[in-house]
């Protein structure tokens, strides 16, 4: 797995890689993480429980997480770790992370295609299997086609997708997003939602009362969450429904906005803002709610939904996105993003939370069912089992390919190509594989559970 | 597994877009019909048409212009083919006669001006009139250490930033709040101005050509900007009269400079709406970021 957004760090993205590689390991593969370092010290290699390898590869980060675009200087770093572990596929994830883009543009120079063409380095009467190392991609956001922003990163994306073996995204949605920006074959894209722990995320122990209905908000407090939405909405139900709290956890820059509109209308005592949230407490956030409001104005899953509504909120979400694919029309009261619209769908959500049409526990049952780590796990098995048959691409296809770009970004990558394929000759000369300290013996789940 | 592989590719009747229910179909799956069903392809689209974009693009031929107006001023005061007092009376006449225009737009789109900001003009106006001519002394020796060259590179690539920040739409009548690019452009062309009247050699010289500068950079674009509201014929008939008054004032020095400033003014104002016409497109779908709509009935 290889990602800038990993742990230590707390995110969506960060705690998907770690359950998925959790999940593998449990199914009995081998997995290592790859990410930056972080700057007090954790560099290095550092063990995950129950078992995944991480390396910390000091790269500097550059924003938000996120290492600097550079092709070259990763890949030693990249060699080292994928022949010392002997890896057979890279995953890699977030479209912004360019360690990610990176592993997958390297991944062909391990392969015995690239060793038969220049391989000195094999060694003498030893047949080598054909082994060949796949790459798959997972998107996990959408990210429009027509700013300034998007088309540069969007050409980007296309040159590492150019030679991926399998793309696995979110959500349809997401998928014909990531097909349209990073212009791939749709057939090797995959979609495969992403999952919930359920376990962590149980209902309350006794149903609320429903004399006081509560709507809660997680959330980071941006433009692109639809904030505005919120302020907009928030005065009108209060006054609308006197028996309504609000709830809203998450900071950000427009935290602002909400305290100007709580101190406007007087709702001190309404509106309660927590501050941000930390991710083991959200389900204590969310079972204080009935209803579960988010306003965002682009989504691509919308993990914080499923999580609402395994603790049996009732949701209330815009109609962006993937967002209507996630959740059955009983569960989920979908709003056009205009303030009227939300408050309509509010005004519906409380009269069905307050006529009791909603049952929280069978929500937490039907919510468990319908996404378990176990299917998104096996889903992504039948993924690397179906790459794994795929006839890999050769240097000179891939030359083709990598020219096919575009007039200035084709050459561009052609010419990164080739500057790669020397490094890699240089670096084979100069660190050669028998001087790499391979691993012989990896952490399994039975050496876990001894120890 | 053997469940997901039930159905051929090409019958999509049970393919569903959800995600909460496992479809009886591979994950790759492509719904030949339906894939892409919401990709819009130029749905809010009013192509721009040649004629009303080359209207427009004369805001951006009245600015170059200007700039060039304004270099071969430059030019006159230093090979000392004018006179800087002149220069002077030229600037202060631009004044009035801007001002006289400032009030009459007003006065003809039915909310004229007050008169204390009447009087709050003339005062800034003289404020800055005698400040100006505290300051030329200082600003002639501004650029002593610097060569002419990196002076010429520099205030080429000043007029440059002026010409790419201003501000070319059209000023909301209720909303006089300037936004952060066009004070930029405004200070980049002032200070290419400073940095070129530096150059010059008499007091006198550097205080006109600093207050023709404001005339020309500071004030007459506002008076540019209020002009989108007035009948096309004006705005055609004034980037008319200020594009030949350039070219023929950059002629005075060198014939194929003013070759040049018409070819590029021509350029500008008809060959780029013309490309901008060929080159569009539009691309929107699901996964657009909505607009919020709020403060509504």
């Amino acid at each position: 797995m290889v990602c800038d957004f990993f742990h230590p760090n707390i995110g969506g993205v960060e705690n998907h890689i770690y359950i998925l590689s959790v999940n593998l390991l449990r199914r009995g593969h081998k997995v290592v993480a790859v990410t930056h370092s972080y700057p007090d010290s954790r560099v290095g290699i550092r063990w995950l429980a129950p078992g995944i390898k991480v390396y910390h590869v000091p790269l500097r980060v550059l924003v938000s997480n996120a290492t600097l675009p550079n092709y070259l200087t990763f890949l030693p770093w990249l060699r080292d770790i994928v022949l010392r572990e002997r890896i057979t596929i890279i995953h890699g994830h977030a479209s912004l992370s360019s360690f990610a883009q990176e592993a997958i543009l390297h991944s062909h120079l391990f392969g015995s295609g690239f060793e038969s063409m220049f391989g000195w380095w094999r060694r003498n009467g030893e047949q080598e299997e054909s082994r060949e190392i796949r790459t798959v991609f997972t998107d996990h956001s959408l990210f429009a086609l027509d700013d300034a922003t998007g088309i540069l990163t969007n050409k980007l994306l296309a040159a590492a997708l150019n030679n991926v073996d399998a793309v696995i995204c979110v959500s349809h949605t997401a998928r014909e997003n990531t097909v349209l920006r990073a212009q791939i074959d749709p057939r090797t894209a995959y979609v495969i939602p992403s999952a919930v722990i359920a376990e962590q995320f149980k209902p309350p122990p006794k149903p609320l009362s429903t004399d006081t209905i509560t709507i809660v908000v997680i959330s980071r407090l941006a433009y692109r969450k639809g904030v505005d939405l919120l302020v907009a909405s928030a005065p009108r139900i209060c006054a609308l429904f006197p028996q309504v709290q609000f709830l809203v956890g998450g900071s950000g820059p427009k935290l602002i906005n909400l305290l100007q509109m709580r101190e406007a209308h007087r709702l001190q005592d309404r509106i309660t803002l927590l501050g941000a949230v930390d991710h083991h407490d959200v389900r204590n956030v969310l079972v204080q709610g009935h209803i579960y409001l988010n306003t965002s104005l682009t989504e691509s899953f919308g993990i914080g939904l499923l999580e609402a509504a395994c603790t049996g909120c009732f949701i209330v979400s815009t109609r962006v996105g993937g967002v209507p694919e996630v959740l059955p029309k009983d569960m989920i009261e979908f709003a056009m993003p205009n303030e009227d619209d939300v408050v309509r769908a509010l005004r519906k959500a409380i009269a069905i939370v307050t006529a009791g049409k909603h049952d929280p526990y069978r929500a937490h049952e039907r919510a468990k069912s319908m996404y378990t780590w176990e299917d998104v796990t096996k889903r992504t098995e039948t993924v690397y089992a179906d790459i794994v048959k795929k006839r890999p691409t050769d240097l000179w296809t891939r030359m083709h390919r990598t020219l096919r770009l575009g007039p200035f970004a084709g050459l561009i990558y052609f010419i990164i190509l080739l500057v790669e394929c020397l490094f890699f000759l240089f670096l084979e000369w100069v660190c050669p594989r028998d001087q790499i300290h391979y691993v012989e013996e990896d952490w399994t789940m039975e050496s876990f559970k001894q120890v | 597994m053997d469940s997901t592989r039930q159905h051929s590719p090409t019958d999509d009747k049970n393919w569903e877009r959800v995600l909460w229910r496992r479809l009886p179909y591979p994950d790759n799956y492509v719904p030949p019909r339906r894939f892409l069903e919401s990709l819009r392809k130029n749905a809010n689209f009013t192509p721009y048409t040649y004629s009303p974009m080359v209207v427009a693009t004369t805001s951006v031929c009245q600015h170059i212009a200007n700039i060039f107006t304004f270099l071969s001023v430059f030019i006159r005061l230093k090979e000392r083919k004018s006179d800087p007092r002149y220069i002077i009376w030229i600037s202060i006449l631009l004044f009035v006669i801007g001002y006289a225009s400032w009030e009459a737009l007003f006065f003809f789109q039915g909310s004229p001006l007050r008169k204390d900001s009447r009087s709050r003009v003339m005062r800034s106006a003289i404020l800055v009139f005698l400040a100006l001519l505290a300051l030329a002394p200082v600003l002639r020796t501004l650029t002593e250490a610097t060569s002419s060259d990196s002076i010429w590179a520099l205030s080429f690539s000043l007029f440059a930033l002026h010409t790419l920040l201003a501000d070319y739409t059209a000023p909301l009548p209720h909303d006089s709040h300037e936004r952060l690019t066009s004070v930029l452009s405004m200070n980049a062309a002032i200070s290419a101005s400073v940095v070129l009247a530096s150059r010059l050699d008499s007091d006198l010289s550097v205080f006109a050509l600093i207050l023709f500068a404001l005339q020309v950079f500071a004030l007459f674009p506002l008076l540019r900007r209020q002009l989108h509201y007035a009948p096309t014929a004006v705005r055609l008939g004034l980037t008319l009269l200020l594009s030949t008054t350039s070219v023929v004032l950059m002629s005075e020095h060198s014939h194929m400079v003013g070759w040049i400033v018409s070819l590029i003014l021509i350029f500008i104002n008809f060959v780029s709406p013309a490309v901008m016409v060929w080159a569009q497109r539009e691309i929107r779908g699901e996964w657009d970021v909505a607009v919020p709509v709020v403060g509504g009935s």
